[in-house]
């Protein structure tokens, strides 16, 4: 029987360990140059030797963005788009999930089939007919118009993720509620949903992500009414005709990613739990 | 927990219900149809409508006062006869390939690296990837155009001040191949995360005692990952490499976001080209064609995927 | 637990999500006030001079009252074009007036021929009015222009002992090529600036295209317009301006404020994002109009600026009228010019610029200004950048006749696309 040897142990290790230092480095590096360059005074920002941290901090940017016109607006609208179009895309695609996962009937492949291929949607391309539709429809300038369009938009990431976690729950624990006289939807309220908390958590942390970001339907769809507007067109506002003023655009976006990552750090253990565990079974 | 969701990646899980049930079958379908509902409402009619504008002679003034005639292939033979778009298709394809190689390899080592590591440098880079993870698309694209900045950024101030004189005050923007690598740089960068962590996941299910017999049989490290790892992790890997070919293949908000295509259109792929000729050059017709066309490649591109996908899920 | 939490978030976002549409539109709720919305592009005007405005509007004009709402640049085509395919739209928008040919003819804008006496249109700018009306027929108002000067550094100037601005092309090489020695520009030209190189071309006789029958032309390749782009490469090469980019990246304002350089070429408005970048600039800068071929007649320039236009799907028109009106008139006229630095839309005003050493140089440029093609695909050349990819191509080597040659039939190929 041979051995196999491990070469320098040790050096393997310091190899390792830059290695994972490099990684960390470069995830966190950008958000890091954003932040500080939020609270660097503009004299500081516009230098041509970078100061990798801030020696006279100032909140001034952070006020430039607060005060832009419509601020809390902005925010409240954002906000509600992005919850319920979450909330209205977890609802539809869990019993949606429980059907491909757990019961057999004809069409499922194709009903598969069909949700994943829903991913290769152009969205960018049919701005112009759910306009057209919306407008017809005398949806236009109306808020929940986005939350359908951002629903959708999910929905097919949501159902995949879903579904592979409730096929990854043990048949034995649901068999063992339906023998103590569980009905079928109680088994699955009591002993799957439980388990798919980070599932749910999940796909809930990229629906978030993906419509809290969406510009080109916001600018699109909500016209005259500027109480629609949401924070991607707010963001947008920093840069005018003779440049960009980069200091209240690092504060506009470093405000602008608080939520989420309010909403990661809320969901945190249970998050990495679920993306490890999540989107396993296509 | 993590381990049994994973393992079941290898297997599809037997249904309830095979074979015998009668009563209730209408159950399935009241489950799926808020789904159905939404997709056809909200995605197959906005689809068809697009396909339809794209056999008519829709521009501006069609759009403000309808009326919009038939113009047959007219759109089709434009969109596939001027070189334009066989260029853009080409960069489509080489953006696809540069990102999701990239992705993979990336994710794939970093995915390795992290069970060797000690727990807490684990934890450390597992935390900087999820904040990599959760930054928004609109916040990475701003943070990426100043770090890449002329005369301001710090990578130019990087670079200069290791020798590399030419690019003080280098206008990444202004050069086509430089913004098609800083626009790579940064869907890497963003993607990595996911495909890292849920392969790591992966990882964490393969028993020890398989890599342990290996080793006993003598295998080096390149060899334990050809014959246990990748085996095992395959579907996973198959699953992870489609969804970012689709996400990749479709991807507008940060190349709109950051040069709209440009310059020269150097960073216009296909879902960015359909865009400019509908909104910026108003016509909707031709735009629609060239979005049909670009989801009928994409599905090209999978159907290889998508055939294994229908015949693993049981009937 | 977990549930109360989901019903508490689902009740709450669905209550913010009504509250965010429950503000109508149109009419307020006393009986015959009615609420016009009128658009700015942000950066148009001052806060102060719009709310004068509203006040003495709405003053003169009881029952009537405006929703002043301020457009960002980022995708205000898609805005623009969704407000005016909409059912409800915007009673009053200000749109460029490279943008407002293509408006005008997809037929969503009122038609305003009939009312051209009354706006005292008989000495409009023509780089205003041109633009807005399509086949004989006038659907954008002129509203405010604005043209590039030379704006230069007074000390560096002094150091290089030029005590008086060029007047003619010749003297202002003589002076760029003193100025550029010793770590100093004479000039920071960027090499996209295809508005100058629109200046230079019109200045020899030439245009960017021509109207060729039914059709358009593109005309980049004539000897006039060769001669500009010759004259635009003498003088870039003046200076360290990038061969392969547009007075945006860098800001050129950024730029000039490092000190080392002795002008730049922008509209007056430019004067204040320098003294931003560097304060001790402040009153250092000097203006002149862009030399011309002979002293007497100062240099073509582009007339950039705004027109309004009242959509056809607006609700109330005839109050819109009143509105673009009273934007158009002499009042709001000199009160715009004299804030904000910009050329007013007719010629019998434009008295009001003579005081200030910047206006003045604009104004004259302003005499001679020009317009871009008014075709309605003309959005779409600039949208493709034709114009400055020809320039680099140029700049960087490449031989001028032949790829103004490959230029111009571009242009043509997408200004003749029928719409």
């Amino acid at each position: 029987m041979r051995r196999v040897a491990f070469n320098r142990p040790a050096l393997n290790r310091v190899v390792l360990n830059t290695a994972a230092l490099g990684v960390l480095a470069v995830s966190v590096f950008p958000v890091y140059w954003m932040v500080i360059t939020a609270f660097k005074p503009t004299v500081d920002i516009l230098t041509e030797t970078p100061a990798f941290w801030p020696a006279r901090p100032t909140l001034d940017h952070f006020a430039t963005a607060v005060n832009a016109a419509g601020f809390w607006t902005f925010w409240r609208n954002s906000l509600a788009v992005t919850v319920s179009a979450v909330l209205l895309a977890l609802a539809v695609a869990l019993p949606s999930a429980f059907a491909v996962a757990r019961l057999r009937w004809s069409g499922r492949r194709g009903f598969i089939l069909m949700v994943f291929v829903a991913q290769t949607a152009p969205w960018s391309a049919l701005l112009v007919p759910v306009y057209i539709i919306a407008r017809d429809a005398d949806m236009l300038d109306r808020l929940p118009t986005l939350t359908l369009v951002y629903f959708v938009t999910t929905l097919p990431f949501t159902i995949v993720t879903l579904r592979g976690f409730i096929a990854g729950v043990p048949r034995e624990l649901e068999e063992a509620a339906l023998m103590d006289g569980c009905g079928r939807a109680e088994a699955f309220r009591r002993v799957v949903l439980p388990l798919l908390a980070p599932g749910l958590m999940s796909t809930s942390l990229f629906g978030f992500i993906t419509a809290w970001n969406e510009f080109a339907f916001a600018n699109a769809l909500m016209i005259k009414d500027q109480g629609d507007r949401t924070l991607p067109i707010w963001l947008s506002g920093f840069s005018n005709v003779f440049g960009t003023d980069w200091g209240a655009t690092m504060a506009a976006a470093t405000l602008f990613m608080l939520p989420v990552l309010l909403v990661f750090l809320v969901l945190q253990r249970r998050v990495s739990a679920g993306m490890i565990a999540g989107a396993v079974k296509g | 927990m993590a381990r049994t969701l994973a393992r079941t990646a290898a297997r599809p899980a037997p249904l309830i219900g095979a074979g015998t049930r009668r009563k209730g079958t209408f159950w399935p379908y009241l489950l799926v149809a808020p789904a159905l509902a939404g997709f056809a409402c909200l995605l197959v009619y906005p689809l068809a409508r697009s396909v339809v504008i794209s056999f008519q002679h829709f521009r501006l003034g069609e759009l403000i006062r309808g009326g919009a005639g038939f113009a047959g292939l007219a759109n089709y033979a434009e969109a596939l006869g001027g070189p334009e778009f066989w260029g853009v298709v080409r960069r489509t394809f080489l953006w696809t390939a540069a990102n999701v190689v990239l992705i993979m390899v990336i994710s794939t080592a970093v995915a390795l690296m992290l069970p060797r590591l000690g727990r807490r440098m684990r934890l450390a880079v597992m935390s900087g990837m999820v904040l990599t993870w959760a930054t928004p698309v609109l916040a990475a694209t701003t943070i990426f155009q100043w770090l890449f900045q002329s005369r301001l950024g710090v990578v130019n101030w990087l670079l200069a001040g290791l020798g590399f004189d030419s690019f003080r005050d280098y206008t990444w923007f202004a050069h086509g191949g430089a913004t098609f690598a800083i626009l790579v740089a940064l869907v890497v960068w963003q993607s990595v995360p996911f495909a890292a962590l849920t392969l790591y996941a992966g990882l964490t299910t393969i028993p020890g005692e398989l890599y342990e017999a290996a080793r006993i049989d003598g295998a080096g490290s390149w060899q334990v990952f050809g014959r246990v790892t990748f085996p095992i992790l395959r579907p996973l890997f198959g699953l992870i490499t489609s969804l970012e070919v689709i996400w990749v293949f479709t991807c507008f908000a940060q190349i709109w976001a950051i040069s709209k295509g440009g310059p020269g259109g150097a960073t216009a792929t296909l879902p960015v080209y359909a865009f400019q000729i509908a909104q910026s050059l108003h016509r909707y017709d031709l735009g629609s064609a060239v979005s049909t066309l670009t989801v009928l490649m994409l599905l090209a591109v999978l159907v290889v995927h998508l055939r294994r996908m229908f015949r693993e899920e049981n009937a | 637990m977990r549930y109360r939490l989901l019903a508490t978030a689902a009740a709450f976002s669905l209550a913010l999500a009504g509250c965010g549409s429950a503000s109508e539109p149109g009419t307020s709720g006393e009986t015959g006030t009615t609420t016009l919305t009128v658009w700015f592009m942000r950066d148009s005007l001052s806060d102060a001079i719009v709310q004068r405005f509203t006040d003495d509007f709405q003053r003169s004009h009881p029952g009537i009252a405006l929703n002043v709402q301020i457009q960002e640049w980022d995708g205000i085509g898609q805005k623009v074009t969704s407000a005016l395919a909409s059912k409800d739209a915007p009673d009053v928008i200000e749109v460029g007036n490279t943008q407002v040919a293509e408006y005008a003819a997809s037929g969503g804008v009122r038609d305003l021929t009939a009312k051209i006496a009354d706006l005292g249109g008989s000495d409009w700018l023509p780089g205003l009015a041109e633009p807005g009306k399509i086949d004989g027929r006038q659907y954008g108002i002129p509203w405010y222009a604005a043209n590039r000067v030379v704006i230069y550094n007074k000390d560096l100037f002094a150091k290089a002992g030029v005590t008086t601005p060029p007047k003619t092309r010749d003297e202002w090489i003589d002076v760029t090529t003193k100025l550029n020695k010793g770590g100093v520009q004479g000039i920071y030209l960027p090499g996209q600036n295809w508005y100058t190189l629109a200046g230079f071309v019109w200045d020899e006789g030439g245009d960017l295209a021509v109207k060729d029958g039914t059709g358009w032309k593109g005309v980049l390749d004539t000897p006039q317009a060769l001669a500009g782009m010759a004259f635009y490469q003498r003088l870039q090469a003046l200076g360290k301006g990038p061969k392969d980019s547009d007075e945006a990246r860098p800001p050129q304002a950024d730029v000039f404020g490092k000190g080392d350089i002795a002008q730049i070429i922008s509209a007056p408005g430019g004067a204040v994002a320098i003294e931003k970048a560097n304060p001790d600039l402040k009153g250092r800068l000097g203006f002149f109009p862009i030399p011309g071929k002979t002293a007497d007649k100062p240099g073509a320039v582009f007339t950039g600026g705004s027109d309004l236009i009242i959509p056809e799907a607006s609700a109330h028109p005839d109050e819109a009228y009143e509105v673009v009106k009273a934007l158009a008139g002499e009042k709001f006229q000199l009160d715009m010019a004299k804030e904000m630095s910009y050329v007013p839309n007719r010629t019998s005003y434009a008295g009001v610029l003579s005081g200030d050493e910047a206006t003045a140089a604009m104004a004259a440029g302003a005499a001679v200004g020009h317009a871009t093609p008014n075709s309605p695909n003309w959005a779409a050349v600039e949208a493709k950048n034709v114009i400055k990819e020809y320039m680099t191509k140029v700049l960087t080597g490449g031989d001028a006749a032949t790829e103004a040659k490959a230029a111009s039939e571009v242009i043509t190929t997408i200004l003749n696309t029928a719409s």
